[in-house]
């Protein structure tokens, strides 16, 4: 049934074998079948309903939400986290600074999150909240709007109706840190590296054989009912679940950057233009505040972190308002980018209502890049083992769904669980994990595939494909049905 | 889920053809003069299935499926009673276990103080022992013992009997059904229940069973069901209200729907699986 031992017994020996040669490699594997027998019966492992590999949001979630819930508060959880956590509890910047790193919150992840307790411990003066979006191509200029239609219908969907909310990711995690500090009983065992994951062993009265066991840098060993991997991309848990993740790179970094904007609009909007070398977008932050999320190649995105501020920000406002050509040109200098964008806008036609306002003061130390991946775990489970969040897929950015793809499979993830409890099921066997799959694979892999397909389709620079995708654009922006279906889309309505 | 079509199908329809429902009596208007309600040819009929009892994709699967619906119906059997049921320390039987399905979730439950399990079948009885062993959390509250009703020593006292009685597709496996219920009897707690499922005796039930899962799709063993010894849940009403002592009974009729599981459906205890449920009078 379950692939994990007879990987990892080969992997094992795979390794032996590239030094040692056969006969050895049986007699090492003998002394240290003896040696892990031995150290097992001076130390047999802790025993754990849940063992959460990862103190991210997905992580911290998970465990706020099985101890907010009366039929998982019987659970004993342990969360296993490399960083330190006491730099998360006391994360405090001064007003008027914000973190580079940034996600948009749809409202049904912030529905789950004040469900489970932990959205009212979030700082909200942080928070930013927008109700518009505008997004446009950068080569032909065709533009949707996306902004809430007063309903005609009765249908509830007014204006002035939140698409997402606009958060520092730190903000999150202190506050489900908040939350799970006050609901007490998680073992946390944070600053601690996984050492290795083994399947434990049989003796006289129980039989772990199918029972993975985590090993702790401090030599502490803990049996897992149920192992959650919520330890990112690179995931140990995964690998040691013998689950494949398949995917490419898109040969894209994405420049972060904490913005100071020329002016505070009364109504807050998320800008995104796709150039041809991927979408640029700016996104709300309180008062005169935004984040940058500008994807772009690896080369350029080295050129903007080596620029000046002033450069830097001339850059960014030529990315909203030049052409693609005069942009690309401007890529090239070396210096002098705020010169060369005085002379060339005003030769540029572009709708001020239509832009974001002037960016005047970049953050220091948060111009910053990190590469863009496309990742899907071939399932999210095995037997005693599920994936939530980046373990299990990685998205483009470009949509803003990465981390609330994240709460949803926690939101669904518990939600199995729970049924399990209340229906005596054991809630690490794969046969009561198969519904958690069912639920979010599929729903996954649509947007996955979408935000794919939107960065394939603009980051063509000519040729009917440029003429047809603005065809799609225009229609999509006066037909109102299907705008709002994008946008019940973006605000995790839809899914 | 859905296996291909297996070419051996067409010709043995033919077979079954042969077979296909004529009258067939109640079950309930015969009786035995032997000891045992096993049946010896179900024994090794099971003990051949033991080694996959506990395979997610093997062949209990639909039972797997099966098991949370079975703690939804007792849920909707304690809800029934005029006084509410107790809420810990329930006392649980299960006759028939087989691997242990239902047994060690009706062991995890909080609300439970005992778990024991019976089925006549050692090599099952072994598999069940072994996948207990697994969980931790069982170690102290499920027993198995490999003994049919007939060799479980009576209860002396209501402290010894239980608070669920549970015969979950059991009953059509029996030869001598009444005799059966007749001996689990004195096993219930007053104010206790009796819970079970099994299958109607219809044609829907012929052909769901017998011709599709077993012949055409093979999702179930062939051999496992008899159809003639299905039984009717106005025949198993009939029979415990005649015996007097039995109260409120309950029924729920349940669909296997490929791609959503087992639904819920009312009236279609009348078609082919539902459950059944009976609470023992007070006094």
């Amino acid at each position: 049934m379950n692939p994990a031992p007879s990987i990892s017994r080969a992997l094992r020996a795979r390794q032996l074998n590239n030094y040692i040669c056969n006969s050895c490699t049986q007699q090492i594997r003998r002394q240290r079948r003896s040696y892990v027998s031995t150290s097992s019966t001076l130390k047999s492992p802790e025993i754990y309903d849940v063992v959460c590999v990862g103190g991210g949001p997905a992580g911290l979630s998970l465990l706020a939400a099985l101890r907010s819930s009366a039929a998982t508060s019987g659970l004993k959880v342990a969360l296993i986290e490399s960083q330190d956590l006491s730099r998360t509890r006391t994360w405090d910047l001064p007003e008027g600074q914000f973190s580079n790193r940034c996600s948009s919150l749809t409202p049904a992840s912030v529905k789950f999150l004040e469900g489970i307790g932990a959205w009212q411990k979030l700082r909200k003066e942080r928070v930013q909240e927008y109700e518009e979006m505008q997004v446009w191509d950068g080569v032909t200029g065709a533009r949707i709007g996306f902004e809430w239609m007063e309903p005609s219908n009765g249908t509830g969907e007014g204006k002035g109706r939140t698409i997402a909310y606009m958060n520092e990711n730190a903000n999150l995690t202190r506050g489900l840190l908040e939350r799970i500090d006050e609901l007490g009983g998680v073992d946390i065992y944070d600053g601690q590296k996984v050492e290795g994951i083994e399947l434990g062993e049989e003796s006289e009265d129980l039989d772990l054989r199918s029972w993975p066991v985590v090993e702790l840098a401090d030599g502490r060993r803990m049996a897992a009912r149920l192992l959650v991997g919520a330890d990112g991309q690179n995931s140990p848990v995964r690998t040691f679940a013998g689950i494949d993740s398949r995917g490419w790179d898109y040969n894209r970094h994405g420049v972060v950057a904490t913005l100071l904007l020329d002016g505070q609009a009364n109504r807050k909007t998320a800008y995104q233009r796709f150039l041809p070398t991927g979408p640029v977008a700016m996104l709300p932050m309180p008062g005169a505040f935004a984040t940058l999320v500008w994807s772009t190649t690896p080369a350029l995105a080295a050129k903007l972190k080596s620029l000046s501020p002033i450069d830097f920000m001339a850059l960014v406002n030529a990315a909203f308002r030049l052409s693609t050509t005069d942009l690309a040109y401007m890529h090239t200098l070396e210096a002098g980018q705020v010169d060369e964008l005085i002379w060339r806008e005003k030769h540029t036609p572009f709708d001020v209502q239509h832009v974001p306002a002037r960016v005047i003061g970049v953050q220091e130390g948060s111009v910053a890049s990190f590469p863009l991946k496309f990742r899907h775990a071939d399932t999210y489970i095995g037997e005693r083992v599920a994936l939530v969040g980046d373990a299990a897929h990685t998205i483009h950015p470009l949509a803003g769904q990465g981390l609330n793809q994240g709460q949803g499979d926690v939101e669904s993830l518990v939600r199995n669980i729970v049924y399990s409890v209340t229906h005596g099921m054991d809630i690490g066997a794969q046969m009561s994990l198969e519904t958690y799959v069912a639920d979010r694979y599929t729903k996954n892999h649509i947007l996955l595939g979408v935000c794919d397909k939107f960065h394939k389709l603009y980051s063509v620079e000519s040729g009917p494909v440029v003429g047809l995708r603005s065809l799609g654009l225009r229609a999509v922006d006066a037909m109102t049905p299907v705008k709002q279906f994008f946008m019940r889309q973006a605000a995790g309505q839809g899914m | 889920m859905a296996s291909p079509l297996r070419p051996t199908s067409i010709r043995n329809l033919n077979l079954l053809l042969r077979s296909a429902p004529r009258f067939v009596q109640n079950q309930f208007r015969a009786h035995s003069t032997s000891t045992s309600s096993v049946n010896p040819t179900e024994v090794s009929h099971f003990n051949a299935l033991a080694s996959t009892w506990w395979d997610p994709h093997g062949s209990s699967r639909l039972l797997h499926l099966m098991n949370p619906l079975r703690h939804d119906f007792i849920k909707t059997c304690h809800a029934s009673q005029p006084d509410p049921a107790p809420s810990a320390n329930l006392r649980f039987l299960d006759i028939g276990c087989g691997g242990g399905i239902f047994a060690e979730s009706a062991a995890r439950l909080p609300s439970t103080g005992s778990v024991t399990a019976i089925d006549p079948s050692p090599e099952v009885l072994a598999v069940a022992k072994a996948h207990a062993k697994k969980d931790p959390l069982l170690g102290g509250k499920l027993s198995y013992q490999n003994t049919s009703i007939e060799g479980l020593p009576l209860p002396k006292s209501a402290d010894d009997q239980y608070d669920v009685l549970s015969l979950f597709e059991v009953i059509e496996h029996i030869t001598h059904p009444a005799n059966f219920l007749d001996a689990c009897t004195p096993f219930v707690k007053p104010g206790g229940w009796i819970v079970m499922s099994t299958m109607a005796r219809t044609w829907t039930s012929w052909l769901t069973t017998k011709v599709v899962a077993e012949d055409i799709i093979g999702i179930v063993p062939k051999g496992t069901h008899d159809w003639e010894k299905y039984i009717n849940q106005e025949e198993l009403r009939e029979y415990f209200l005649k015996q007097r002592g039995w109260n409120s009974p309950q029924v729920m009729g349940v669909v296997y729907v490929p791609g959503l599981g087992w639904q819920k459906v009312p009236r279609s205890e009348k078609l082919g699986n539902y459950f059944f449920g009976i609470r023992k009078d007070v006094v």
